[in-house]
């Protein structure tokens, strides 16, 4: 997996190594169960302090997306084919999105352009066969 | 000529050869120290501080080498005067890559060349899922000459008169002669293989234009690179061995043939300098694009402040104790961080404590 941030972009960067690994996650290149970097190694490479990784490992523990061991190291704990997600995660999320849809909104973008931008996104993501059909026959959970 | 002034002589002329050719293996993204965007490396002045630099190295290293051979072959001098030389040589080719830096960064800054241009840093976390593997084999070598020379002490050491005279004509106890021959190639074999550790374990020089390709060709470059290093110890544990079966009076060497030891030390650095200049900085000029493997993610981003003169890195939010050398084919030091001022401390102690010994037994 090929890790890439903007150290001197807007967004905090223990922030972009927290989406850049979601992502990654969401199109099936760090399955589950699949290792990650431990934080020190993965600090050296980005040029980065060390905290800056913890923080962003510490984000993806908190969601449930990562395991922090002594001895196993950093493990992608889940992905699309796990299951469903918790119960409760979505409310925060769909309160993201909205703002996210918003700004599109705001900014005069069409609402099919933005239905098509979000069906190009989706497309690039691995679901598993499954659940690919039942977004597919409109009927999936978030 | 003699053995010695012929070892005086050669540094001279290599360093300057080395001087001339470090922008030909150095990234085309960085330029004299300048990180510049892949579009802008062929730019005007780029090209004409490269033609300026190869001229001014080539003058200086072909006068520093007639300056040396002349102080030679007179012989009023002694050879450490003519090594001297070497300072002046090294000034002066810093000054040509200082001059060159200092115009590309002008315009580089006047005209701002990195306006508008994603900068990224890129990790390839394979390369720690997968790391690469230190060439354990390619240290039997000089492991081997290690042995030969440890077996050759020891069976040559009661034979011997207590006090020897060494090849440069000092009088010392045969003790010291056999103790510092060894602890020689100890030191150089644990050194190279030591940084190379290090090397292995530090991050890779990853292109943000062409990450996936570019990890790659740094995994072979850091490959073949430290298989040459360690080759270049033996050589350098074989050349110390050359130089001590004289002193334990195994064999004897008319005034040319002293200049035998030389000889591993000039293939190691030929070697060296031969795979430096096929795989360039990084592996920057070896094949291997696999475009298409990975999106271009960005530029690489515009590093110069932690660039202290272009050549030393001090940054101290940086983790790595080692990074890739700015300027020529290697390796360098993060001078931010404590751990490498530790590791100099460390390197410079075994050395004073070889050259102590040295000085006590009256080399």
């Amino acid at each position: 997996m090929l890790l890439s941030i903007e150290p001197d972009g807007p967004v905090p960067i223990y922030q972009q190594i927290r989406d850049r690994i979601v992502e990654a996650i969401a199109r099936g290149r760090q399955p589950a169960g699949s290792a990650l970097p431990p934080i020190r190694q993965l600090a050296v490479d980005l040029g980065v302090n060390f905290h800056t990784v913890n923080k962003g490992y510490d984000l993806l523990r908190q969601e449930g997306l990562l395991r922090l061991g002594r001895k196993s190291g950093a493990v992608v704990r889940r992905d699309a084919s796990s299951g469903p997600p918790d119960p409760g995660w979505a409310q925060d999320w769909t309160s993201r999105l909205q703002t996210l849809l918003a700004e599109a909104a705001a900014q005069g973008m069409p609402a099919t352009g933005i239905a098509g931008e979000c069906q190009a996104a989706l497309a690039d993501f691995a679901f598993p066969a499954a659940v690919a059909e039942v977004r597919n026959r409109g009927g999936g959970s978030p | 000529m003699s053995a010695g002034s012929l070892a005086a002589v050669s540094p001279v002329l290599a360093v300057g050869a080395l001087l001339c050719l470090m922008p030909a293996v150095t990234r085309p993204t960085l330029q004299f120290g300048v990180r510049v965007p892949r579009e802008r490396a062929r730019a005007p002045v780029i090209g004409r501080e490269r033609r300026a630099y190869y001229w001014r190295t080539a003058a200086i290293g072909v006068c520093c080498t007639a300056a040396a051979v002349t102080a030679t072959v007179q012989g009023h001098w002694p050879s450490w005067l003519t090594r001297i030389i070497l300072l002046p040589e090294l000034a002066a080719g810093f000054g040509c890559f200082l001059a060159a830096r200092r115009k590309i960064a002008a315009v580089k800054n006047a005209d701002d060349w990195f306006a508008g241009l994603r900068q990224t840093v890129v990790a390839d976390t394979s390369w720690r899922t997968d790391p690469p593997r230190f060439p354990v084999r390619w240290l039997m070598p000089a492991l081997a000459v290690m042995a030969a020379t440890a077996a050759a002490g020891a069976l040559r050491y009661r034979g011997l008169p207590a006090h020897i005279v060494t090849g440069s004509g000092h009088r010392v106890p045969k003790s010291a002669v056999t103790v510092l021959i060894v602890a020689g190639q100890l030191y150089f074999t644990a050194v190279y293989s030591g940084l190379m550790l290090i090397v292995h374990r530090s991050r890779p020089d990853i292109d943000a234009a062409d990450p996936a390709a570019s990890t790659l060709r740094y995994r072979r470059f850091l490959a073949a690179f430290s298989r040459a290093l360690l080759t270049m110890a033996a050589l350098a544990d074989l050349g110390l061995l050359l130089i001590a079966l004289p002193d334990w009076q195994v064999y004897r060497l008319s005034s040319i043939g002293r200049a035998l030891p030389v000889l591993p030390f000039a293939a190691g650095v030929l070697l060296l300098g031969a795979v430096a200049a096929r795989a360039g900085q990084g592996g920057s000029r070896l094949n291997g694009n696999v475009r298409g493997l990975a999106p271009a993610a960005g530029t690489d981003r515009d590093d110069d402040r932690f660039w202290k003169a272009g050549l030393l890195y001090v940054n101290r939010d940086d983790p790595a104790i080692v990074v890739g050398a700015r300027f020529g084919v290697g390796w360098t030091l993060n001078f931010g961080n404590p751990v490498a001022w530790l590791l100099i401390a460390g390197i410079v102690a075994a050395w004073a404590g070889l050259a102590a010994i040295g000085a006590a037994a009256g080399i």
